[in-house]
């Protein structure tokens, strides 16, 4: 082998070792979690580390139907169904305004919108727990929906304006022509041409709402959604890691599947956003 | 099947005027072009008969009615426009069928319509694919078929052959033409291309800066043309511009020539500057008085060859047409004058007749 070619191996090796330690820090809790998820309490205080030597399923039955799990699961489907609905709706509707008509102060409004990513939900907490009361939307489902639609509106309507106003405007002009009105062309060409980008913001948001503690925490706060649920589950002085464990996985096994499912139109599409915004 | 009248159309972006003040009628079925350079206001102004462009005063009126506020679709138009603006997710028969659709019309009802379409366009085979799928010159016809099937009053032509190789641009040209053949609807086209205007047009309409230079037909405005700007836009190769001075009321001179123009039927004033405008298959083999040329370029078509040279002691630079000839770089040829044929233009580039 000649020189330059081992040189290249080399430096193969150098850049993989890292990577591979990346690899493993992000690998190690999820193994972490099933492998202790399937032992029991004095199964993993004997052993924390090591491999489960007698699995049982135990551990999920108790939080699934002992911890209420089954409700907080259906809490969050629902909750996280409804705000990426509404959110896709909104977003759409709203990118194809700011992108394509011409009205008063669009620029500012879209500049108001682009500001409003840059504050952080912690900031405006107080505010935002006074108009939930106010509005008696404490401790219901439809509060929560509509506490996500609005934090995760700004970041969904930027992506959208900037996935429509790289559209050629032609289009919006043949379907004018061919008589349809606003909402008719939004129907017809916008929804079905923004697919790419509503499938990204489809896949974030529900990684958003579904992973969401904080606001759920203030908004919901007789029922619980699954990562409060399992943030719950966390004791002052102790935690039964295992029922803990199961309840992680629980929570993560359905975005994990959304993953799989969606993988190659997750990277796809937050590539399309970046490079047509 | 339609007129259309402009009556005093404006059009303004800001204090920007696009569109200066244009009063227009096209009769019915008549082919009107739109041309002039870029940004002269000639899609503008098709974007306003279209209804996609507000109107900042004045009126469009489609047979008598006037139409300046109404939508796009209650003018009962249908526009091709330059990026075909085919809709990608839907087929070639739903992109055609979409304003029946947008109507009400039942499904079997508007397939019916777009395969009489198709037929016609002839590309019924393509019916089920998406518009990604098809060529340039695919698209275009299903852009036209788009149009067709509305059976709209009047058809609106965006530059639609643009963006198509030159060969498939001369046979599509050809197409649209044999379509209004057809169809005799009134049809108002935009282009740039001078050649696309002088073929297809029962009327060409010149447009600069956003004002009408001129209106008329093809060979009107290639043979009568009202001032420099058109006389140099229609015509390729262009028109020659010679400047010469008047030595008599209808004589002047040119390089030591003196050139009689009997035509003129205003005196010319003595001692001042003109142009005269010749075009290059004007200025050889004719019997008038003539100039020897050297040639510093030739451009051999086949039977046509354009040369260019200086012309007399001015070396005033001309472009002359040879055909059945051969001429060779730094050769000299004579230029004779077939000033029947010449016009004469005044420095404020205004025709003098």
């Amino acid at each position: 082998m000649s020189k330059p070619a081992k040189r290249d191996r080399r430096i193969l090796w150098a850049a993989s070792v890292p990577m591979m330690l990346l690899a493993l820090s992000c690998v190690y809790p999820i193994y972490f979690a099933i492998n202790n998820a399937l032992k029991d309490r004095k199964g993993y205080i004997l052993d924390r580390f090591g491999l489960v030597t007698d699995p049982s399923i135990e551990n999920f039955v108790t939080a699934w139907s002992r911890a209420r799990f089954d409700e907080y699961f259906f809490n969050s489907v629902t909750v996280t169904a409804g705000a990426v609905l509404a959110l896709l709706l909104v977003s759409s509707l709203a990118g194809f305004a700011l992108a394509v008509l011409r009205f008063p102060a669009r620029k500012l409004i879209f500049g108001v919108i682009l500001a409003s990513l840059m504050i952080p939900v912690q900031v405006v907490l107080v505010p935002f727990y006074q108009t939930i009361v106010a509005l008696e939307l404490l401790n219901t489902r439809i509060g929560l929906i509509l506490s996500y639609t609005a934090f995760f509106l700004p970041f969904s309507t930027y992506l959208m304006t900037a996935f429509y106003a790289a559209l050629p405007r032609e289009l919006v002009d043949a379907a004018r022509v061919d008589g349809a009105k606003f909402l008719q062309v939004w129907w017809y060409v916008m929804l079905p041409m923004g697919k790419p980008a509503l499938l990204t913001l489809g896949i974030l948001n529900t990684l958003y709402c579904w992973n969401d503690v904080l606001i759920s925490l203030l908004v919901l706060q007789d029922e619980r959604t699954l990562m409060v649920g399992i943030a719950a589950l966390r004791g002052e002085y102790t935690t039964n890691v295992p029922l803990l464990s199961a309840a992680i996985v629980l929570g993560a096994a359905p975005i994990v599947l959304l993953y799989v499912i969606f993988q190659r139109k997750i990277v796809a599409g937050i590539a399309t956003g970046a490079v047509k915004g | 099947m339609a007129e259309l009248a402009l009556q005093d159309v404006r059009k303004s972006f800001g204090a920007v005027d696009v569109i200066k003040g244009v009063d227009l009628e096209i009769k019915d079925g008549e082919f009107t072009v739109f041309v002039g350079p870029s940004g002269c206001g000639k899609s503008t102004l098709l974007r306003m008969i279209a209804g996609l462009e507000e109107v900042t005063s004045g009126d469009i009126m489609i047979d008598a009615e006037v139409v300046t506020d109404e939508e796009p679709f209650d003018r009962e138009i249908a526009m091709v426009f330059q990026s075909y603006a085919l809709y990608p997710h839907m087929t070639v028969a739903e992109n055609m069928a979409f304003a029946l659709r947008l109507q009400g019309m039942s499904k079997p009802e508007r397939r019916k319509v777009v395969e009489q379409a198709a037929e016609v366009l002839k590309i019924t085979p393509l019916l089920d694919r998406r518009p990604a799928q098809l060529s340039g010159g695919q698209r275009q016809r299903v852009a036209i078929g788009r149009a067709i099937v509305r059976e709209p009053k009047v058809f609106l032509f965006d530059e639609p052959l643009s963006n198509l190789d030159a060969e498939l641009r001369v046979q599509m040209r050809i197409e649209i033409a044999r379509l209004h053949g057809e169809l005799k609807s009134t049809m108002i086209y935009v282009t740039h291309d001078q050649t696309e205007a002088m073929t297809m047009a029962d009327r060409i309409v010149v447009l600069r800066d956003g004002l009408v230079e001129q209106v008329g037909a093809p060979t009107d405005l290639y043979d009568d043309p009202d001032n420099m700007f058109v006389a140099g836009f229609i015509g390729s190769p262009k028109m020659n511009f010679l400047s010469v001075a008047a030595t008599g009321p209808r004589q002047v001179s040119l390089g030591g020539l003196s050139l009689d123009l009997p035509q003129l039927k205003n005196d010319l004033n003595v001692g001042t500057e003109y142009a005269l405008g010749v075009r290059p298959e004007h200025l050889f083999g004719g019997e008038g008085p003539g100039l020897t040329m050297q040639i510093e370029v030739v451009e051999q078509l086949g039977q046509t060859a354009y040369v260019h040279g200086r012309l007399g002691a001015e070396a005033q630079p001309v472009v002359v047409e040879l055909r059945d000839q051969r001429p060779k770089t730094g050769q000299t040829i004579e230029i004779t004058f077939d000033l029947s044929r010449a016009t004469l233009f005044d420095a404020q580039e205004q025709r003098v007749r």
